[in-house]
């Protein structure tokens, strides 16, 4: 369950005050996947930023319950002048998960052979990319938190990224910000409107989409 | 509790990391954290072996170096290493368990023991090769560690937040770190400074941190103008408000 409470938040760009949330509250329970929609420069991100913990809100607060998930994919932390498999390392002693175990789940998932025991500096963008997903799904987290899906690989690998993901999404949940309907309508089961500062919990992904459609023809 | 462990764990793997990036690239890897300062210090040691006839203190001009070099080095090297600790690991606050002080942390043991182990291979090696008749006296010496040690994280921690927030304060703050290694009587002893100036430069705590580091190789050292609780209280004060300033802006570190 993640609950937000009064959640306040701005933020502050060359002097320029923007409100994200305005005292917005917002239960969404467990087992249901959830689309977050809003306009350009709404501050989606942000508001998985704020899930995630890595920003902190200035009023109101936010209940978490579980163990949530790194944005999906995501590269920023691979130190370039270790290897692949050390960078792996690293975060599941962050995470207080079994090194070894998880080391083993990405080599095999990632595909990369001897590149994996290369400092990643030596990878190009795409094997980065398939290290950071088999990294992202060799933890269990009840959330994942997804900016954007964005597609690795040849076919082969793409499918293999969906199917292992949709594995995952059995036991676990996906909070996602994507500016595809059609992707938000294959993952998410619910939405949550992002709109002037208030976010409105729809239970059905499609009344959430019908709504985001109209603000954004009325704009 | 648990977050208590995950600070833990943080600051564990953090160290596994920075032990194995700091020097990676280069073939011996963190055996250059230990030669590069021991290196530095028997160069100097023999440039002025060469210019000058005998040191200020005792007999040996590579121990009287030495001592001044390390006691400053623990305020220096510490500094200097945790003044990016946060930049340098800014990627991996998108974890939401890496918060900015594990960073600081992580840096701060990884260095207080690099200096250590130069310390004692440096200083060793010259009291045994050198053969000389010495007794240590432990009590300054960790005084004199402890207190270089809490002035570097203050100044540190100060630095990852102020560098951030206001640019020309960094080139500011080099300009007038840089000559500090000539003022604080790693080269001479304070003590024979005439007597206006003798006070201008007891104002800066290191040139007190090194007399009380030499008072433990050199008990017939008075080190005359050596303040333990001047020093104490600066060096207290300087962590704290350093913490405090780390503490009260960890929202802009963690910001791009």
């Amino acid at each position: 369950m993640i609950k937000f409470d009064r959640a306040t938040k701005y933020v502050t760009t060359k002097g320029i005050r923007k409100t994200i949330l305005q005292n917005a509250s917002v239960v969404f329970s467990r087992g249901r996947s959830i689309g977050l929609l809003g306009r350009n420069g709404a501050g989606k991100s942000t508001l998985l930023r704020l899930i995630a913990g890595t920003l902190r809100l200035d009023g109101g607060r936010i209940v978490k319950e579980g163990r949530i998930s790194w944005p999906l994919g995501f590269q920023g932390s691979f130190q370039g002048a270790l290897t692949g498999e050390q960078n792996v390392r690293f975060v599941a002693r962050i995470y207080g998960v079994d090194t070894g175990e998880l080391a083993d789940y990405v080599e095999d998932f990632a595909e990369l052979g001897p590149f994996y025991r290369a400092p990643v500096g030596t990878y190009s963008s795409g094997m980065k990319a398939r290290l950071a997903f088999g990294l992202s799904m060799g933890i269990k987290f009840d959330y994942y938190l997804v900016d954007e899906i964005t597609a690795v690989g040849d076919a082969n690998f793409k499918k293999k990224c969906h199917d292992v993901f949709r594995t995952r999404l059995q036991g676990s949940d996906v909070i996602m910000v994507s500016h595809s309907t059609s992707t938000v309508r294959e993952y998410c089961s619910s939405g949550v409107v992002l709109e002037g500062g208030t976010l409105t919990y729809y239970e059905d992904i499609e009344d959430a989409i019908r709504v985001h459609d109209r603000n954004m023809r009325g704009s | 509790m648990s977050h208590a462990k995950t600070h833990l764990r943080v600051v564990g793997a953090l160290l596994v990391r920075e032990t194995t990036t700091r020097f990676g690239s280069k073939p011996g890897g963190y055996v250059w954290a230990l030669l590069d300062p021991s290196a530095h210090i028997f160069l100097l040691v023999s440039i002025f072996q060469a210019i000058a006839h005998s040191p200020a203190l005792g007999t040996s001009f590579a121990l009287f170096f030495a001592t001044g070099y390390i006691a400053f080095q623990f305020y220096q090297a510490m500094s200097a290493y945790l003044n990016s600790a946060v930049r340098a690991n800014r990627a991996l606050l998108s974890y939401p368990g890496v918060a900015p002080i594990d960073t600081i942390v992580a840096r701060c043991i990884l260095q207080a023991g690099t200096t250590a182990l130069v310390a004692t291979i440096v200083l060793g090696t010259i009291l045994t090769i050198a053969r000389l008749h010495f007794s240590i006296s432990w009590p300054p010496i960790f005084h004199a560690i402890l207190n270089a040690s809490l002035l570097g994280i203050g100044i540190g921690m100060m630095n990852n937040v102020l560098f951030v927030k206001f640019p020309a304060y960094e080139q500011i703050f080099n300009i007038v770190n840089r000559p500090l290694f000539l003022v604080s009587g790693v080269f001479f002893l304070v003590d024979s400074i005439p007597h206006p100036y003798q006070s201008v430069v007891l104002l800066n705590p290191l040139a007190h941190i090194i007399m009380i580091f030499r008072t433990g190789f050199y008990p017939e050292y008075r080190a005359i103008g050596a303040d333990l609780e001047y020093l104490y209280l600066l060096s207290f004060l300087t962590f704290f408000v350093g913490m405090l300033i780390f503490t009260s802006y960890s929202a802009v570190l963690r910001k791009e």
